[in-house]
């Protein structure tokens, strides 16, 4: 019996790649992209990250639950029944298996040579037989609460979040997605498996699977592990937060060598539609190494005059409830960093973006994108990512080459406001 | 290697240099510093696109070997054409201070990079890539220039490809970059091994961190250039090299102590550390319980299922290597440097031979030298930024 509900083969032309969509009679989205490499990787993910702390489904009741969860939750998924955990038996098939949280979503994954049917089925199989008691909770309050204090000492980490916390007021995107030693403490069994069964419904996951297979394999160990689901219908709650930053300034003493700054700029204009914040977030990255990138005078002005060092970077990051952009550095005087920052914007506002600039940056996106198929590891984790997102992989090509001058301009322009701007800096313990 | 990144005689500056890299597809061009034992390993990486996905037809594979032979063998240099660019120097000794002492912001490497340098405080591997503040202070672009002369005409080039070019072509035009480069007699770099302790060093120092870091520094005894390094490997990693190891399974999993708790192996000082992030209380059983783990393989406590799971993670991992290229370079320089050629999927199958008693004996060769402890002396950090 064929328990496919759906199967489609996706071509680029441009790529000379091709994979396949399938929905398994499950609910599950399947995606299979087969690749003539050594390595296989398969990647089995929830929509369901740090952010999803507020939630309701079909029941209508509305559940808030404590900071943290999600990922210990991705711990709990370790073990099962009879106490066995899950890398013990990926031990026997030679696989090597890890798990991450993020905001937006969960993720259990391996890499393997060989024995791929076995350890898909031990994917499969863990993620879907949750087993939480008393005692194995506080067990892992114990390992997570080491997480967290390695977290705490890292002065990156403490100016990330502080960044955050002063862009936004009340949006989850603020809390670390390990949560706290006091929150955690908070979890306990009966709430786990509340979430378990809300999030890991199959009709709220995907599975991605990159490497020499077939789909027919895939589908032989889904048809023996996953049952059909009645899919759920999830709500997710987020405050409303206001377009102007919650605080101009997050300031923090930590036992570093210089000051570590980042500059951030909140953006509450997110369209309902996921290519149209795909292609935001593209123009935002565009846009990003137009400004900040080695070619751009900012770089080179505060490199060459000692108030940026190598270490200077930048991000975006874009999603349904939130989206922020964001520089980072150490500087000797991040406060001049800043200054310099507001000036240049204004400036380039006033005056307009250099085309030829624009020309070069968007040839180097489009590059940047042709090179994650080179790797298993990066397509399974980009096709995941980019259906959770709810856009299509080769589609995202086409976005980038869609991506015009005047684009990049007018985002420029709505994006960047003093208002939108909010710095973070960790300052050395001893300095005055 | 940043001071040659910043500017040669052809593209004088990061910007300069960059338009170019990004007019090749996104060309990245990253300078290489690392020790491999007691060597010390500098150059050049470029990671580029396969000319065949140029829509344009440009050559990717040729701008890349002329902007690495630009950057390397054609430097900005002053008047005198026997010194650096002065202003790139003194920047770039500032950035490099800053970096070494940045590394005190990363607690979990600070403190193996500090275990390792008591450990090793009389040998040349005590000294990290990036050197000591000290040493870098009395640079100056004139005797840079002298060390960098010297590099260039005696110690050992080696260049490594990794991709799906025509062979020959490639060897023409690196061959046609060298031409001109002055060698001298090449110098061969020896790592000290050492194989004993007379007493294991105990370290303390107190940090205004949360977490405690515990370091245990173990001179192993052995090294790539013994005939038997793969069972050493085997050892480290049923020892603490993987998640379904005794460290793993013990002092995390069973006793819930640490998040991380591991062995960082290394295959050319003969040298193995384990690393973990403590409660400051801790300290003492967490010790306790890592030699523990160490003794219980000495007396041959390896259960059939720990062999075999061992060998399977690492024929994986070194089965993985082949499908990326820095991965492979690595491997085969690293070999290179011990004398050896093998390919991964021919070192994988040594492992498959390996017996307990020669994990035990191994076990057994491995030898505590230094204890370092990171005291954490700050209280829980759950408070807000102001």
């Amino acid at each position: 019996m064929n328990k496919t509900v759906l199967q489609e083969v996706r071509e680029s032309e441009f790529l000379k790649e091709k994979y396949y969509y399938l929905k398994h009679h499950s609910g599950l989205d399947i995606y299979v992209f087969p690749k003539n490499l050594t390595t296989t990787y398969a990647l089995f993910g929830t929509k369901y990250g740090s952010i999803d702390n507020k939630f309701s489904t079909q029941d209508g009741e509305i559940i808030e639950v404590p900071d943290g969860i999600a990922h210990f939750l991705e711990h709990k998924m370790f073990e099962d029944e009879e106490g066995i955990d899950t890398f013990a038996r990926y031990a026997k098939t030679g696989a090597s298996a890890n798990a991450y949280t993020s905001r937006g979503m969960t993720a259990y994954l391996f890499s393997c040579t060989d024995n791929f049917s076995s350890s898909l089925e031990i994917l499969l199989d863990s993620v879907t037989s949750p087993y939480f008691t008393p005692e194995n909770v506080k067990k892992e309050q114990g390992i997570i609460g080491q997480e967290i204090g390695m977290y705490d000492d890292n002065p990156r980490n403490r100016l990330y979040y502080g960044l955050l916390s002063a862009l936004y007021e009340s949006h989850p995107v603020r809390i670390d997605i390990c949560g706290t030693v006091s929150t955690i403490a908070k979890i306990t069994d009966k709430i786990l498996y509340h979430c378990y069964n809300t999030f890991y419904n199959l009709s709220n996951m995907a599975l991605s699977v990159c490497g020499n297979v077939t789909p027919e394999e895939i589908l032989a160990v889904a048809d023996k592990v996953l049952k059909p689901q009645e899919p759920v219908e999830i709500t997710r709650f987020y405050p409303k937060e206001k377009p102007t930053v919650f605080r101009k300034r997050a300031e923090r003493r930590m036992q570093v060598a210089k000051p570590l700054f980042s500059i951030g700029i909140k953006d509450t204009d997110i369209s309902k539609d996921a290519a149209e914040r795909a292609k935001k977030g593209i123009i935002i990255r565009i846009l990003n190494n137009m400004l900040y990138g080695k070619t751009s005078a900012f770089y080179n002005e505060l490199y060459e005059q000692g108030l940026i060092t190598p270490s200077f970077g930048y991000f975006n990051d874009i999603s349904e409830s939130y989206a922020f952009n964001m520089i980072t550095g150490e500087s000797p005087n991040p406060d001049e960093v800043y200054r310099r920052f507001v000036h240049y914007i204004d400036d380039l506002q006033k005056n307009g973006l250099d085309r030829e600039a624009f020309d070069r940056c968007h040839r180097v996106e489009l590059a940047e994108f042709v090179k994650i198929f080179d790797s298993t590891e990066e397509i399974a984790n980009v096709l995941l990512s980019l259906a959770f997102a709810g856009v299509e992989i080769f589609e995202y090509a086409d976005i980038i080459n869609s991506i015009t001058f005047e684009d990049v301009t007018r985002v420029f322009h709505s994006c960047y406001n003093p208002e939108y701007y909010a710095m973070s800096v960790i300052i050395p313990i001893d300095e005055q | 290697m940043q001071v040659l990144e910043r500017g040669c005689k052809k593209y004088h500056n990061i910007a300069k240099i960059n338009e170019k890299l990004d007019n090749l597809y996104s060309a990245s061009i990253f300078p290489r510093n690392y020790i491999r034992g007691e060597a010390q390993i500098l150059g050049f990486a470029a990671e580029i696109l396969d000319n065949e996905y140029a829509p344009d037809g440009t050559d990717i594979l040729s701008g890349a070997v002329e902007m690495i032979g630009e950057l390397l063998l054609n430097p900005l240099l002053d008047e005198s054409g026997k010194a650096f660019n002065e202003g790139y120097v003194s920047s770039e000794k500032a950035n490099l201070i800053d970096a070494i002492r940045a590394k005190i912001n990363n607690k979990n490497s600070y403190a193996v990079f500090r275990c390792r340098e008591e450990m090793c405080k009389d040998e040349a591997y005590g000294i990290s890539e990036t050197g000591k503040v000290e040493d870098v202070l009395p640079i100056t672009p004139a005797s840079l220039y002298e060390y960098y002369c010297d590099i260039l005409s005696h110690s050992k080039i080696e260049i490594y490809y990794v991709g799906k070019c025509d062979e020959r072509v490639l060897c023409d035009k690196l061959a046609s970059l060298f031409a001109t480069l002055y060698r001298g007699p090449v110098r061969e770099v020896q790592t000290l091994v050492v194989r004993t302790v007379d007493s294991v060093k105990n370290i303390v120092e107190e940090q205004p961190v949360v977490q405690g870091k515990l370091c245990l520094g173990f001179r192993s005894g052995m090294t790539l250039r013994d005939k038997n390094f793969h069972v050493f490997a085997m050892l480290n990693e049923i020892y603490g090299g993987s998640v379904s190891s005794k460290l793993f399974k013990n002092v995390r999993e069973k006793l819930s102590l640490c998040y991380y708790c591991y062995s960082i192996p290394e295959s050319h000082k003969g040298v193995m550390i384990v690393t973990s992030g403590i409660e400051n209380a801790n300290r003492e059983i967490s010790e306790k319980e890592i030699l523990a783990q160490l003794d219980s393989i000495r007396t041959g406590d390896i259960s059939e299922e720990e062999m075999e799971n061992a060998r399977r993670s690492l024929e994986n991992a070194y089965l993985e290597i082949t499908d990326s290229a820095a991965s492979v370079e690595s491997w085969y320089f690293s070999r290179s440097l011990a004398g050896r050629s093998e390919s991964p999927a021919e070192f994988a199958k040594r492992l498959a031979s390996v017996t307990r008693e020669e994990i035990i004996t191994a076990a057994r060769g491995v030898v505590l030298d230094t204890v370092y402890f990171m005291l954490g002396t700050a209280k829980t950090g759950d408070e807000e930024d102001e």
